[in-house]
């Protein structure tokens, strides 16, 4: 008794102050700490130094509170109708259709590669190498490097989309794939099936479900995507819209209507996308 | 001529510790052979030698007077069509339906596009419906497989393997899964398979009994070499000793 006393008083950390911790305290908690308390320090020090020269407190806030009253409670069209809205608003989802669709298509044939459980481990690990490369690249980037060649919109657009989305789903749809119960496959390899076959009717109908889901949370960042790169990349639609009201015409009104276009819509693909992600994840993807 | 010999088989993984040493045995068309020995001792890599489902280190494996070791893609893919296997955990295609489980064990006789657009002939469909008959689970054709019980879906391996037209069935613990019942029903159909049919059976088991009760021959592995090789009958309680160790039947049977 007094011995395991003894060790256990051997094992316990404590803090400076004598109370025993519970945090393990180790390099990564401390690192933290230390990030946090760096961001806060220099956060609070650099708003001495902005400049505030022409700032007049009281009529930024009222002004800005106008302004936004305006935006969201008495949105309105003015340079477009209704019809147009919706064509534009069509055109941005199109937009994220096309990178979605291609994508996910491009996807499942090179995640088939990636996965250890089908592949060889070089290729497998080639793949996933320029993958994560691709992935590392933001996906705005991704749209002005294919506007040097094929000029700034819609299919810059689309090629920098669809680059970084093929990316992205090849890494979801390889972790997939190597879920699949390698029973499964050994019996099918066991009968002498090729590849394909195991591949067709072995892997596919056991991970079907969560490449769709993937392909969906994956057609809901693009929507988005494509909303800012209409702006940023001239590609058209609701975002170019959205550019034009705000930047060009100052009009406030149809700012909000489109700002409440795309929520709804981003709503709406959030909802789809949480029912699917609760019906066909298993709990250890979900997070 | 035997159906399967083993000649000096030996097996490493890591290229240190050899999981099977100079394992020597013949097997006859018809015999059903079970293969005992503890955990570890490399029963399961001794069947996957057989068809290759792991490459073999040293020795020789000649199943029909072919050299199993030499064979290139497609001879491996002709060879594994003669030898059906069965699997502890069933490893059925869950979301799939029992009647295109069974018909997996076709797609060794397919071509890529054959099998990939899953073109079976009404005689195929036929004769899985028989053998899912002949299992008693006919009942249960289009039925999802994780619907079904865990002896249900050890049947419908059996039907996977047998519809290969098999001429050897290596069984991987076919009822360590299972409730004595249902072990009963899977070894009672695979010895009903070697008589009728004629297929050749080995079967890895953890239950020395029911392997004395069904087996003609009894193979004893240890630390990857074979101390028993013999009828089921002359497998006396010191022969048992000898492969599972004093230790642990003393374990079992306090
Ligand atoms: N893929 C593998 N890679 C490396 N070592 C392996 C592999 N498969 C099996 N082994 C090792 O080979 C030895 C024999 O394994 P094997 O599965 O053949 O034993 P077993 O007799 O079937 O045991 P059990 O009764 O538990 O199934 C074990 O020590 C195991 O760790
Ligand atoms: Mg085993």
């Amino acid at each position: 008794m007094e011995t395991s006393q003894a060790m256990n008083q051997a094992l316990m950390k404590r803090k400076r102050n004598g109370q025993i911790n519970i945090k393990s305290g180790n390099k990564i908690d401390s690192a933290v700490k230390w990030t946090i308390w760096v961001l806060t320090v220099l956060t609070v020090i650099s708003f001495f130094f902005f400049d505030y020269t022409g700032l007049q407190l009281e009529r930024a806030i009222t002004e800005t509170a106008h302004n936004l009253r305006v935006m969201f409670l008495e949105p309105g069209l003015s340079h477009f109708g209704w019809g147009e809205a919706f064509y534009q608003v069509g055109i941005t989802l199109g937009l994220g259709v096309l990178a979605t669709v291609f994508g996910a298509i491009i996807a499942l044939f090179l995640s088939l590669m990636a996965a250890e459980n089908l592949s060889k481990p070089w290729l497998s690990k080639t793949i996933r190498i320029i993958v994560a490369f691709i992935r590392a690249v933001p996906t705005v980037l991704w749209v002005l490097i294919f506007a040097i060649a094929a000029g700034l919109g819609s299919e810059a657009a689309v090629l920098g989309m669809l680059f970084h989305s093929v990316a992205y789903l090849v890494k979801a749809f390889s972790e997939a794939i190597e879920e699949v119960n390698p029973g499964i496959i050994e019996a099918l390899r066991a009968t002498g099936s090729s590849w394909w076959h195991i591949v067709v009717h072995g892997v596919l109908p056991s991970t079907f479900t969560y490449l769709l889901s993937w392909t969906f949370l994956r057609f809901e960042i693009n929507f988005s995507v494509a909303v800012a790169m209409g702006a940023a990349a001239g590609a058209g639609g609701i975002g170019f819209e959205l550019f034009m009201a705000s930047g060009f015409y100052f009009d406030l009104r149809e700012v909000g209507f489109i700002t409440y276009a795309i929520l709804i819509i981003a709503i709406v693909l959030e909802v789809i996308s949480t029912r699917l992600k609760n019906r066909y994840f298993p709990s250890s993807v979900k997070a | 001529m035997p159906l399967l010999k083993v000649e000096g088989l030996g097996k490493l993984y890591d290229g240190e510790t050899k999981v099977l040493r100079d394992v020597n045995f013949e097997v006859e068309a018809g015999e059903f052979l079970s293969i005992i020995g503890p955990s570890g001792a490399g029963k399961s890599t001794l069947l996957r030698c057989i068809n290759r489902m792991v490459e073999i280190s040293e020795g020789k494996v000649i199943f029909d007077d072919l050299d199993v070791g030499e064979m290139r893609k497609k001879e491996l893919r002709k060879l594994r069509t003669n030898i059906g296997m069965i699997f502890q955990h069933y490893n059925l295609v869950p979301r799939l339906t029992v009647i295109e489980n069974v018909l997996h064990g076709r797609f060794g006789y397919k071509s890529t596009l054959q099998g990939v657009f899953a073109r079976f002939t009404e005689e195929e469909k036929e004769r899985a419906f028989f053998l899912l008959d002949k299992l008693g689970i006919a009942e249960h054709a289009y039925k999802r497989c994780d619907q079904l019980s865990g002896g249900q879906q050890q049947r419908v391996g059996i039907c996977r393997a047998l519809i290969q037209e098999p001429k050897l069935i290596l069984c991987d613990e076919p009822i360590a899964s299972l409730d004595p019942n249902s072990s009963k029903v899977i070894m009672d159909y695979l010895k009903q398979i070697s008589t009728e049919m004629g297929i050749t059976c080995l079967v890895n088991l953890h239950q020395v009994d029911v392997a004395k009760e069904y087996a003609d021959r009894i193979i004893g592995l240890k630390k990857g070499e074979i101390v028993f090789d013999g009828p089921s009958k002359l497998l006396y309680e010191d022969q048992i000793e000898n492969i599972y160790g004093i230790e642990t039947r003393e374990l079992i049977t306090v």
